[in-house]
């Protein structure tokens, strides 16, 4: 029996050392200069200066942080909104259709995410197709969606929905069709029914659900990039510029730092919130 | 049931907005002028400007060469983590579950930094290889992932019986074990190779100035002025990711089983 033990740990050790030096070790270092500074040429060095940290924390980029948190909520509610209805008609009345359509939805995300972003970015040009048509619809003929919040914003949600519809769809999967019934029996209406009966089943799905968006949402850069302007930037184009054009690597840690933080922040909430859920359901 | 003709028109009205974009890019690579808003006729100029463009030619090789390793390193280094991670127990078992977690929860731009980091505070001067080893790392925990299960899922007995009947550890794992996940590994690695191949993130942390991925041509392209040769290149990639995708839902199927989407969902 020894033995056997020892055969299953061997294998864990490659990949371990592995994680450890090339991302665990790695972490670490951006932590550590996340307290270094820079000298007069912008050569990064370690330290254990809080200055980075109470940087991050000033007006400007205090800006920018709170519109990323803004722009990954909103995105991740927008996409909750749009994946009900699409999971919903495809797991209930799909019928043989259904993992056609799920592959369907999956294949353009499979398509190379910058090609994905600035073909959107077409579309909702000003040229674009969308705009023309909200134009012969009546619509005034300043509205524009690039260059704004909402651009980004739907450049998000593009590049993200299928996180969400994803773990959606598998949930309404796994729903009791029966309970559905029920429902129309006790209460009626669809719209009713789909409000207090299949939303509340799928809550799970739609936990997850917002978790997968807004971690990536929060992180982004190229929305911002492709499809906003200069008063659109999110803490992503921050951290790419002080690694890039501004060189500035302690600060550039101390913010890639922070984000990291905010997501585990809300990743520990999700956790707790989902062992809740499941405690409950056992009940 | 009475059919939600709302949630109906609303879905097709989602899958329009989702392929409008990949339509507008595949339909320009054959416009035969340079606008990217008005289609003036066929031609195939952009696809003959792109195998003619050196630079983005030896950028595909290199995208090529970095997935096949990606896929072949996070294959070997995933698929001992899997077998381990099911099966040891104590410590490092616990450990090794933590961090292969963790590369999930983290967004791909910090991951980029850190590597970035590393590469400069180990001296090792950003080249292919950091592109590659970076890849890895961020592939291992996929792999991982979509195994643990169909390692969990495994009959011990057969191993067990190849024993009884004098087989060592090591040869009841090569010649029992790999075998029977062997379509898993194999679609997972399709997976792989078509994510490392469009990762741009990453890539576009660890890249040397040449060559580069890529990906990350692509993206200084669409940055600095578009040339409607990406509209091309964007294209064949998609095209190459919908052969992968198919690749993968296939190979269990090569081997007699149920194949289908859960690969893809890694359930």
């Amino acid at each position: 029996m020894r033995k056997r033990v020892s055969l299953w740990s061997w294998l864990l050790l490659p990949g371990t050392v592995w994680m450890s030096i090339f991302f665990i070790t790695s972490l670490l270092l951006v932590t550590a200069l996340s307290f270094g500074t820079t000298d007069d040429l912008g050569t990064p060095h370690f330290g254990n200066s809080l200055s980075n940290w109470a940087e991050v924390f000033a007006p400007v980029y205090r800006t920018v942080i709170l519109r990323s948190l803004g722009y990954a909520f909103i995105t991740a509610v927008l996409c909750l909104l749009i994946a009900y209805p699409v999971a919903y008609a495809i797991a209930r009345h799909g019928g043989r259709w259904k993992n056609a359509l799920i592959a369907a939805i999956v294949v353009p995300f499979f398509a190379n995410y910058l090609v994905r972003m600035y073909g959107w970015a077409v579309v909702l040009s000003d040229e674009g197709p969308l705009l023309g048509l909200a134009r012969k619809l009546g619509a005034p003929d300043d509205w524009r969606i690039l260059h704004t919040g909402f651009g980004v914003i739907a450049g998000l949600v593009y590049g993200f929905v299928v996180f969400m519809i994803l773990p959606l769809y598998a949930a309404m999967e796994r729903m009791d069709s029966a309970v559905i019934e029920a429902g129309r029996d006790l209460y009626g209406g669809p719209l009713r029914t789909f409000l207090f009966v299949t939303v509340p089943a799928t809550r799970q799905g739609a936990l997850a659900g917002l978790v997968l968006v807004f971690l990536p949402a929060m992180g982004d850069f190229v929305s911002a990039q492709f499809l906003g302007g200069p008063d659109q930037i999110m803490i992503g184009n921050l951290i790419q510029s002080k690694f890039f054009d501004g060189q500035n690597w302690p600060l550039g840690s101390a913010l890639t730092m922070l984000l990291m933080i905010v997501l585990l922040i809300a990743m520990a909430g999700y956790l707790r919130r989902a062992r809740k859920d499941e405690q409950e359901a056992w009940q | 049931m009475r059919k939600p003709r709302t949630a109906f028109a609303f879905t097709v009205l989602f899958f329009v907005l989702l392929y409008l974009p990949v339509a507008v890019v595949v339909l320009f690579s054959f416009n035969s002028q340079k606008s990217l808003t008005v289609y003036e006729g066929f031609s195939l100029r952009w696809y003959e400007a792109f195998f003619a463009d050196e630079a983005l030619i030896e950028s595909l090789g290199m995208s090529l060469r970095v997935s096949l390793v990606a896929m072949v390193g996070s294959l070997v280094l995933g698929v001992a983590l899997a077998l381990g991670l099911v099966r040891a127990r104590g410590k490092l078992g616990l450990y090794a579950g933590f961090i292969m977690l963790v590369p999930l929860i983290t967004p791909e731009i910090v991951t980029g930094v850190a590597s970035l980091l590393l590469f400069k505070g180990l001296g090792i001067p950003l080249s292919t290889m950091t592109v590659m080893i970076a890849e890895i790392t961020f592939s291992i925990s996929y792999v991982t992932v979509i195994l643990r299960s169909r390692v969990a899922a495994l009959n011990r007995e057969v191993e067990e019986a190849a024993i009884d009947l004098g087989a060592t550890r090591w040869q009841a794992l090569l010649l029992v074990t790999l075998p029977a996940l062997l379509p898993s590994i194999l679609a997972s690695g399709v997976l792989i190779f078509a994510l490392v191949f469009d990762d741009f993130v990453l890539a576009f942390f660890t890249t040397g100035v040449t060559p580069q991925p890529l990906s990350v041509r692509i993206y200084s392209a669409i940055r600095f002025g578009i040339q409607p040769t990406i509209n091309a290149v964007g294209t064949l990639m998609l095209l190459g990711s919908i052969a992968l995708i198919g690749l993968a839902l296939l190979i269990p199927r090569f081997f007699g089983r149920r194949g289908g989407l859960s690969i893809l969902s890694g359930e």
